[in-house]
């Protein structure tokens, strides 16, 4: 860990320690870098009154290439991670791309997309090829998430944790064979999306980019970015909204040394996109259409109520993947069976099968269904996306909940057009309404679904009834059940993302980095008097008391011994005065709860102990560093945040 | 008229002539061979005759005679057959060109033998997309259009598609043709579906029957078979608006001084193309004639003369005026980027598996409608 190998030792660091504030001419003496003290002085300024200022100094801890720099070198480098991205942007757009045709071609191979059946004229072997090619695209797919060590495929949550906790560094094994598992499972007509895979994969290529050329955490997040933009402004010929998206989904900040880069992906992107992918927009409107100003007031409630389609959508997908659990079927064999029931259900509702461009371009059209298909289209189309993503397909969420949302939409507009007076050349509208309704609140992403409209459309008009729409869609989904599936999946894997990115740093930090040995430890046998002295010896103020067999009997203070000393008839060994009230941390313990932890306590350091037996010493850890790590994460996100250049 | 254009091509035909004599020897130790090319007979046949067979002939000292069809493949199949084929050249639709060379009727030919644009254009770039099958070459494109009376909507006029299914601004009769093809597409499109999903959409059940209910929604169609007859109903008031061939409606708006204009939008075209059949005699003189009629300056010359599209870029650039009405004829082929804009491209693959049942489709619905 590089981060443990740039703490400076206890001992180096308790020279410091002495109390008086330090002056700025120290901080320059101690700080090294001129810039880097700058940056400390910033910090220390809010929080002078403390010691805090002290222990600052030693905060150059991070890797030169993330330190920000000036003047020609810093342009340079600047500009050639705007290159870099770009250079992601090229490739990710093309893999993205040829993803795209690939899955095509495989719908009309495997007899998938409804051209292709239709130009199949033997009904018998039709019949057989429905039922058997998800059941076997399955197979395959169960066999290759055995290659991940997860043994499931890995999806935007992975790239959102990787980017969010800066660890970076998405497996490139693990993300090739998920975007692999992710093929089949299309091109067999599984009910996923395409989009959630296109966004792993560019992610993992940037990852990729910057292990190769061995850059920073900040670079890493960067170019992971930059191949998700890439990949959404290809798949979607929407430049802007894979920006948006990379932002508002992945980074989850603004920050302007992040936007070049990305934004060179995404015309990269774009370009590859409107020279290879030749696709027709998603929606057409007629130019004369506009609403009735009271429809807005439909439009919102419309988003009200997407937020609960959504709700049912991501409960249903996280509900079967639970029940998945209690099956007498292995891993392996779960996407099989999930196709071969996918298969018979499409027997009598094809429109279920594959990605649904048919089926949610019919639902933009006002008279392709009537009230009643459209009700059973949607709840099949939920029933079958979450019966294939939670019984082990790989792919994404957002192509089915585009065809979930669209037919939910069509649904109220029909509702209302069998109420009243609804002219026809509006009722695309709520189609729209509704596939923003339940796009958003699924990926947490308001900004790029309405984007998304306005990019595909071109429509200013359909953009802004989009807008009332997700106006109340994304805040209730996000009171009611989370940010975004995305969010609900890492939660339930242990990381938190609702407190912000900071938080969760914190939670995925483990103490054990800062672990030390560099305390004092007495035997529970040591007298009173020897304890004082070897703890003046050491200027330390307080010790941990270890038994003969190594486990952590409590600790001292050189207060509880002194207070022992002058009442003359207390005990006469550290053993018995030894109190075990303050919390003892496992090296798995996170920095966050150390924190929460030292609420409680005033001292030096909280006692680490071995995790399956509880009781093994292992060390201490330094409040003094944990602060202080504390402060670099924080560092570290305020330049990746907040950094120009 | 452009005499100067008319001398260079007379030159170019000398020089082309002088070219081919010199690289097929044996073409002049033949007893007077002459060339019997299969066509479509009538103007079409007459416009070839002017910009095609006669300088081939006076290039070559070839003769060219020209036998009649209505297309269909059963004279071919028979004439293969009986290993007696009676003609060296054919102008063929790309459907059926498609299908006799999957039965083994057709020649292969290869885009080699084609000439250059006259600027170097090598004919893969100069060609139209699809241009080039395993035994057939496209030479020009002709398109089924939607026609109407200019005078039936005052103060109006249609602009798109989706304006043939709008009584409401565009009331009156329409003549349509009685085939599923081409309506179906147009009906589908009406509903401002992309052209590129039109036929996935019509693969679907919902797809068919959203395209039969619109052409439903019309009060009162005139259905159609020959050719000739969309035109003749629009003369006569019989109806505002109807489908025909782009060739015909042409015809009578300069010959017949009819009031019609031609909708470009939703414009349907198909590929006339060039084959030899299995057993030509004259497979050589063959292949020149193909590679004489497909250059630049001979296809733009058939396109002053009838308005179908060459197949060519560099000959669509140069088509002039109508040698004998000094019309401009860049207006009216189907191929000028300003009326190919929103052409629709024919799925043929799809039609060559799904014409049969398509076909039983459209018969079912037709009979189920209930006569005006």
């Amino acid at each position: 860990m590089k981060q443990r190998a740039a703490l400076p030792k206890p001992g180096a660091f308790r020279r410091l320690r002495p109390a008086e504030p330090a002056s700025h001419t120290q901080l320059h003496a101690f700080g090294g870098q001129r810039h880097t003290s700058i940056t400390v002085i910033a910090l220390a300024v809010p929080l002078a009154p403390s010691r805090l200022p002290t222990y600052t100094l030693n905060m150059e801890t991070l890797p030169a290439s993330q330190a920000p720099t000036r003047g020609v070198m810093g342009m340079a480098r600047f500009l050639a991670l705007v290159l870099l991205g770009a250079l992601v942007g090229g490739v990710a757009a093309f893999l993205a791309a040829g993803f795209v045709s690939a899955v095509l071609w495989l719908n009309e191979a495997l007899l998938i997309s409804p051209r292709s059946r239709m130009m199949f004229d033997h009904p018998g072997l039709l019949l057989a090829a429905t039922i058997a090619v998800p059941a076997l695209g399955g197979l395959v797919v169960g066999l290759l998430h055995r290659g991940i060590p997860e043994g499931r495929p890995h999806t935007p949550a992975d790239v959102i944790a990787a980017v969010q906790t800066r660890r970076g560094r998405l497996p490139a094994r693990a993300g090739g064979l998920s975007a692999l598992s992710a093929l089949v499972s299309l091109g067999a007509g599984a009910s996923v999306g395409q989009y959630g895979p296109l966004v792993h994969l560019g992610a993992t290529l940037g990852s990729l980019g910057t292990r190769l050329l061995r850059l920073g955490r900040s670079e890493d997040n960067i170019t992971i970015a930059c191949g998700v933009a890439a990949a959404i402004a290809t798949a979607f010929n929407a430049p802007l909204a894979g920006i948006v998206f990379a932002h508002e989904v992945v980074l989850r900040h603004y920050a302007l040394r992040a936007f070049a880069p990305i934004a060179a992906a995404a015309i990269v992107g774009h370009v590859i996109a409107s020279q290879v992918l030749a696709r027709g927009a998603l929606f057409h409107v007629t130019d004369t259409a506009v609403p009735h100003p009271w429809e807005f007031a439909l439009f919102l409630a419309i988003g009200g109520l997407g937020a609960l389609v959504a709700g049912a959508y991501m409960r249903a997908i996280l509900g079967v993947a639970r029940l998945a659990g209690r099956l007498p079927l292995g891993p392996t064999l779960r996407p099989a069976a999930a196709g071969a029931l996918l298969g018979v259900t499409a027997l009598w509702v094809p429109d279920i099968l594959g990605i649904g461009q048919e089926t949610l371009r019919f639902a933009t059209i006002a008279g392709a269904y009537g009230s009643g298909e459209l009700l059973v289209v949607l709840a099949l189309k939920i029933a079958a996306t979450a019966l294939c993503l939670g019984l082990g397909f790989s792919g994404g969420v957002f192509s089915p909940a585009l065809v979930i949302g669209t037919l939910f939409g069509a649904l109220c507009g029909s509702l209302v057009g069998e109420l009243g007076a609804l002219p026809a050349d509006t009722f695309v509208f709520y189609a729209v309404c509704g596939m923003v309704a339940v796009t958003a609140p699924v990926i947490g992403a308001p900004l790029t679904s309405l984007l998304i409209v306005f990019e595909l459309t071109g429509s200013y008009a359909l953009t802004t009834a989009a807008l009332a729409s997700v106006t109340l869609a994304s805040p209730i989904a996000a009171q009611l059940f989370g940010r975004s599936l995305f969010d609900i999946q890492l939660r339930a894997r242990g990381l938190d993302l609702s407190a912000g990115r900071g938080r969760a740093l914190l939670q995925g930090t483990p103490v054990g980095d800062y672990l030390t040995r560099d305390c004092v430890t007495l035997s529970p046998t040591t007298p009173v008097a020897a304890a004082m002295a070897r703890l003046g010896q050491a200027r330390h103020g307080e010790a941990y008391v270890v038994d003969a067999r190594g486990r952590y009997r409590g600790c001292v203070t050189l207060a509880d011994l002194e207070a022992t000393r002058a009442a003359r008839d207390g005990p006469p060994t550290v053993g018995a005065v030894a109190t075990s009230e303050r919390p003892v941390l496992h090296p798995a313990t996170s920095l966050w709860s150390a924190m929460v932890a030292l609420q409680e306590v005033t001292g030096e350091a909280l006692p680490v102990v071995d995790e399956t037996d509880g009781e093994t010493f292992l060390g201490v850890v330094f409040e003094a560093h944990i602060a202080r790590a504390y402060l670099a994460h924080s560092d570290a996100l305020r330049r990746e945040e907040h950094g120009t250049v | 008229m452009a005499p100067s254009s008319r001398h260079r091509g007379v030159a170019g035909a000398l020089l082309l002539g002088l070219t081919l004599g010199l690289a097929a020897p044996g073409a002049g130790q033949e007893t007077a061979p002459t060339l019997t090319v299969l066509s479509w007979g009538g103007a079409y046949e007459r416009a070839q005759r002017e910009a095609w067979f006669e300088p081939f002939t006076a290039a070559t000292g070839i003769p060219v005679e020209a036998a009649r069809y209505d297309g269909g493949l059963g004279a071919l199949r028979r004439a293969v057959a009986s290993g007696e084929v009676p003609w060296d050249v054919i102008d063929m639709t790309r459907t059926e060109a498609m299908a006799a060379c999957e039965e083994g009727l057709l020649e292969p030919l290869s885009p080699a033998l084609l000439a250059p644009a006259p600027d170097g254009t090598p004919p893969r770039q100069d060609f139209l997309p699809d241009s080039f099958g395993r035994c057939a070459i496209t030479h020009t494109l002709f398109a089924t259009v939607v026609a109407y009376r200019r005078d039936a909507f005052p103060g109006q006029r249609p602009t798109s598609i989706a304006d043939l299914f709008d009584q409401r601004r565009f009331p009156g009769p329409r003549a349509l043709q009685r085939t599923p093809a081409v309506n179906l597409e147009w009906a589908l499109l009406s509903y401002r579906v992309p052209h590129e999903e039109l036929y996935r959409l019509l693969s679907t059940r919902r797809g068919l029957a959203l395209a039969l209910a619109r052409l439903d929604s019309l009060d009162e169609i005139r259905w159609w078979e020959g050719g000739e007859e969309p035109p003749e109903m629009l003369i006569a008031g019989e109806v505002v608006m109807a489908s025909g061939y782009n060739g015909r409606f042409f015809d009578a708006m300069i010959n017949r001084d009819a009031p019609i204009e031609i909708l470009w939008d939703g414009q349907v075209q198909e590929h006339e193309t060039w084959v030899i059949p299995r057993g030509s005699r004259h497979p050589e003189a063959a292949r020149d004639f193909i590679r004489f009629t497909t250059t630049t300056e001979r296809l733009a010359e058939l396109a002053r003369r009838i308005p179908y599209g060459p197949a060519r870029r560099s000959a669509t650039r140069q088509v002039t005026t109508h040698p004998e009405t000094g019309l401009d004829m860049r207006l009216h082929i189907p191929t000028h980027p300003l009326n190919a804009e929103r052409a629709i491209v024919k799925d043929e693959a799809w039609y060559a598996r799904t014409l049969g049942r398509i076909r039983d489709y459209f018969r079912d619905w037709l009979a189920a409608r209930p006569e005006p």
